[in-house]
């Protein structure tokens, strides 16, 4: 039998190319855990006239690229994709398939492992390998506070969802080269059972938080949304923002653009207040380099805490209005 | 440490809470410094049958049974106790009476627009000089023509500011030339009613508390309640519901205080520690809690006999008087807990201090319902 | 006449978010001593249930897997205004992941509720996130979906779907029977009143069902159960040297402030030192 040479096949996610870096970061973890189970790293593109991503997967990592180039695959598809993507893990044996987790990854990566009847860790922090080639899949468990290293031991392809911001993308270099396969459309593809009636752009918002000097961030530890919605005067006089943990946003104390962390901004102000934030991962994973991180929370045992410069043992709710009392009174330009 | 007899509870507990925490704690505070009825939040609970909650279906009332009529009233006196007031009062002793002693014909026209909270109920009995002194009412209802015309002031009336309809106590003359109490449904567009100042309590602050002054107003024959003299007779049978009421309300006074003592002896530290870990502390809230259980277990039990079409008169003063003692025991520990801080309206304490004291007061006094309590001890044969 | 939507909107009882008491010798919250909740986005999926209808006709049965205290969620469901309830309970089932989730549900789906046009599920869960329910049941049923969504429209045996995905604003159409997830962005979800609460018990009717009534085997479970294995788990290293701060919250906000006061003047641009 001859050896089947091993891949690591890389989704090709390039909506929103230039914000969202996902697919190039996976493609250098790829490259990481490609040498040390010597295998190969393939990038796996569908739509039209992408021969730009194609050039930049090459430029970015990637030894081989799988495309299907067709007028019908212009806009993304779950189901059309679905159908291509499964014949040609069928007809190749990927040993990994790693997906970004962007909102249509992650709609399309668990439907995926399903068809294909394997696993999936969703949301992984981090990727290590074996030697022979296990993924250990890093994720958050009990509720971020603890990792877990979670292994897909007896079925393939191992799959990983990676959220945009895990890994660090490789630099572009021209001199890279890849085999690229201009692969057909295949003539049994069913209709999608889906129609994309229309679609636009949804209005960006400026990165205001991305590069905000000052961040108030408050969690559950908030206790509810009345506390939470506090913040706003905190952050008014300090000239900032507020950031929110995914249970807050969850609980509907606070918009989605609010949320900090893997699922949501990653920031790195100077100045950070976390105010009843325990420190789970989905959260610190958003942070960046901070100069001075202010933690408030009844247990001074919580991770947050131990993350910042000062760590507070209080209620959050009352510590927050005390401080914009004083604040109040001593601030002047 | 909640208790709720069954699943059923347990969710109207949650459902309540909800509400009372998501449209009520924001406004708490302000409402009662600024003495402000939240017509918002009030407005909102119509269509979830908080002016409905034990009248039947087919007058578009939620019919629930009394544990879960308690605890409704015990969950919104737990965040705001002047709203837990404003229900049960309308509820109680406004809306009891009708399903009660109503005869049809008053039913159809009142108990859909009381149950739909369109219509607000008040229940006036007090009178300058009429308090625990029930019978000495002086306000007069003289028949002329089709109509009672009435004519008196009555006072300390809960809901007064803003009631569409008040079940209104006055003397009436019987063929026999004795003077009796009888009740009339007296709507507040009727000529005659007017309005007094709203009060300016101690606690309860956001409740529209005001006198209703009755000046030749007319009330036509068919909204006389029961018969002629029926006086007493309703107005017993209404109070011992009321209690129910006021006892829940206080129960929840008190569960408010507690939690939030509870809360600062966690986090206020003195001596390097919490003061949570001080044994006084530790006593007081040994204390609170099972003085909270007690009163707890008493007033579901008042109202499963009341359920239970049983006589539940006795225990529901025991209920009263003991849930209200133990709202003004808990909250003034509570305040004591929180120190200097307790005294501050910084803090939510005080004003569960302040609202306590007036369960103890009204829709009958500790000191009458003990009369009430020592009279069904001594007339029974046996213990 | 047209015959009415049949819609199976499935829930799941979550941690009360505030209510997560902290385990400090494990450094672990204890999941099992807070009260339970209905999953926000999942009540939004209710909601959204309710509104359909509201406009159209439907008879909406709630499905949620979980322990025995999960039957709360359900009432609550009924209260808001679904018609029907199904608790999948089973020791057996405990501890399955969202590949073996998805099987159980399907089951239960194709048990109880075969003829069904919609299915809608929250689009995540508070507690865990991995929003993979949804799309792993519609491929369990072979179903169209779509995730995420804003709004949904029925109408002929169509359903549009409009949604906000990767900076996208999308309308989608299939063709019912299909699945969509919903997002927490638009529909609010209403407050049962308490004659929903009193019929949610006297009057709806809840089915329990566990793995032997749905025709699951151990063989089956094992075969459809996790293809994932946890290995290890392990606390994140976070150790800082840092300044701990105690005491009543005013004079603590105030020596906090007397500290630091150059370094957050610094960065908000103002003077914030005390007034002499």
């Amino acid at each position: 039998m001859v050896n089947k040479q091993k891949s690591i096949w890389v989704f090709g996610d390039y909506r929103n190319y230039y914000q969202n870096r996902v697919t190039l970061q996976l493609l250098s973890r790829a490259v990481d855990l490609s040498r040390i189970m010597k295998a190969e790293v393939c990038a796996v593109l569908f739509g039209h006239e992408i021969e730009e991503w194609i050039m930049e997967y090459t430029a970015h990592g990637a030894d081989r690229i799988l495309a299907i180039d067709h007028p019908s695959l212009t806009s993304y598809s779950t189901e059309n994709y679905l159908a291509l993507i499964e014949k040609l893990a069928r007809e190749r044996d990927p040993d990994i398939l790693l997906i970004g987790a962007t909102d249509f990854g992650r709609e399309f990566a668990p439907r995926l492992a399903k068809r294909l009847q394997t696993g999936l860790s969703a949301d992984c922090v981090g990727l290590d390998i074996t030697s022979e080639g296990l993924l250990v899949q890093i994720a958050p468990s009990f509720g971020g506070n603890m990792l877990a290293e979670i292994v897909t031991e007896h079925h393939r392809p191992q799959m990983a969802t990676v959220r945009p911001g895990t890994f660090k993308e490789i630099p572009h270099n021209n001199e890279r080269t890849a085999i690229v396969e201009r692969l057909p459309l295949p003539a049994d593809l069913p209709a999608s059972r889906v129609r994309l009636v229309e679609y636009e752009r949804a209005a960006q918002r400026e990165h205001r938080m991305e590069n905000a000097a000052v961040i108030v961030c408050g969690g559950r530890g908030m206790g509810n949304k009345n506390n939470f919605k506090k913040l706003d005067e905190l952050a008014g006089l300090l000239g900032g923002d507020v950031g929110a943990t995914r249970p807050v946003v969850y609980a509907g104390w606070a918009g989605h653009d609010s949320l900090v962390g893997q699922a949501g901004k990653h920031i790195k102000p100077k100045i950070l207040f976390s105010f009843g934030i325990s420190g789970a991962i989905q959260h610190t994973a958003g942070l960046g380099e901070t100069d001075f991180i202010v933690a408030i929370n009844k247990n001074p045992q919580a991770t947050m805490m131990k993350m910042s410069d000062v760590a507070i043992v209080a209620d959050a709710g009352d510590w927050l209005h005390h401080l914009i009392r004083e604040l109040k009174k001593r601030i002047r330009e | 440490m909640q208790f709720n007899p069954c699943i059923k509870h347990k969710l109207i507990r949650n459902s309540a809470r909800h509400f009372a925490e998501t449209e009520l704690a924001p406004i708490a505070a302000e409402i009662d410094q600024q003495r402000i009825f939240p017509r918002d939040a009030i407005n909102k609970m119509k269509a979830l049958n908080y002016f409905g909650l034990q009248v039947p279906e087919e007058y578009g009332g939620a019919a629930l049974d009394s544990i879960s009529t308690a605890i409704v009233v015990e969950e919104l006196s737990r965040v705001c106790a002047a709203v837990g007031l404003c229900v049960t009062v309308h509820n109680g002793v406004a809306v009891y009476p009708f399903l009660q002693f109503a005869n049809a014909a008053q039913k159809e026209t009142y108990l859909p627009q009381l149950a739909s909270g369109e219509v607000i109920g008040a229940f006036s009995l007090t009178e300058a000089n009429a308090g625990s002194d029930a019978g000495s009412v002086e306000m007069t209802a003289v028949k002329s023509g089709s109509d009672y015309i009435l004519n008196g002031t009555k006072i300390f009336v809960t809901n007064g500011g803003v009631c569409d309809v008040a079940l209104i106590f006055a003397l009436t003359s019987l063929p026999e030339n004795k003077l009796q109490s009888s009740v009339f449904i007296v709507e507040s567009k009727y000529p005659g009613f007017l309005r007094g100042e709203l009060e300016d309590l101690c606690g309860m602050r956001a409740n529209p508390v005001s006198s209703l002054f009755f000046e030749d107003c007319r009330v036509p024959e068919e909204n006389l309640l029961g018969k002629l003299g029926d006086g007493m007779k309703i107005g017993l049978a209404t109070l011992d519901n009321g209690r129910i009421g006021v006892a829940a309300q206080a129960l929840g006074i008190a569960q408010g205080a507690m939690e939030a003592a509870i809360k600062y002896a966690k986090e206020r530290q003195q001596f390097k520690r919490p003061i949570a870990s001080q044994q006084t502390i530790q006593n007081y809230i040994a204390d609170m809690a099972t003085e909270i259980m007690a009163a707890r277990l008493l007033l579901y039990r008042s109202c499963e006999l009341k359920d239970a079409g049983a006589p539940f008169g006795c225990e529901a003063s025991m209920a009263k008087l003991y849930c209200s003692s133990v709202a003004s025991r808990v909250t003034g520990l509570a305040v004591q807990i929180h120190g200097g801080y307790g005294y501050s309206k910084e803090y939510d304490v005080e004003r569960y201090f302040r609202d306590a004291k007036v369960t103890e007061i009204y829709e009958g006094t500790s000191e009458i319902q003990r009369m009430v309590i020592a009279r069904a001890m001594l007339s029974q044969s046996m213990m | 006449m047209k015959p009415m939507l049949n819609i199976v909107v499935c829930i799941k009882q979550v941690p009360m978010v505030t209510e997560l008491p902290w385990d400090e010798r494990s450094g672990t919250l204890r999941r099992d001593l807070a009260a339970g909740m209905m999953n926000p986005a999942c009540k939004h999926a209710v909601e959204a249930a309710l509104q359909i209808k509201e406009n159209q006709g439907a008879s909406i049965t709630v499905m949620t897997m979980g322990p025995p205290a999960a039957e709360e969620v359900l009432r609550e469901a009924l209260a808001m205004g679904a018609d029907r309830g199904v608790l999948i309970c089973d020791r057996k089932l405990a501890g399955a992941d969202t590949y073996a989730t998805s099987f159980i549900l399907a089951s239960a789906i194709r048990k109880k509720c075969p003829s069904f046009d919609l299915i809608l599920c929250g689009a995540y869960t508070s507690d865990s996130e991995t929003a993979q329910v949804g799309p792993q049941l519609a491929e369990e049923l072979n179903l169209p979906a779509a995730a995420y969504a804003e709004n949904i429209d029925v109408n002929s045996g169509n359903i549009r779907v409009r949604r906000l995905v990767d900076h996208f604003r999308e309308t989608l159409e299939m063709e019912l029977p299909a699945l969509v997830t919903v997002s927490m962005e638009r529909y609010q979800p209403r407050y049962a009143s308490f004659s929903g609460l009193d019929k949610a018990f006297t009057r709806a009717g809840i089915s329990v069902l566990n793995a032997e009534k749905l025709g699951i085997s151990p063989a089956d479970l094992a075969q459809q159960g996790s293809r994932t294995r946890v290995r290890m788990v392990f606390v994140r290293k976070a150790q800082k040297e840092n300044v701990t701060i105690t005491g009543a919250a005013a004079r603590a906000a105030s020596e906090f402030l007397d500290r630091y006061e150059r370094k957050i003047g610094a960065a908000i641009g103002k003077s914030i030192e005390a007034k002499k």
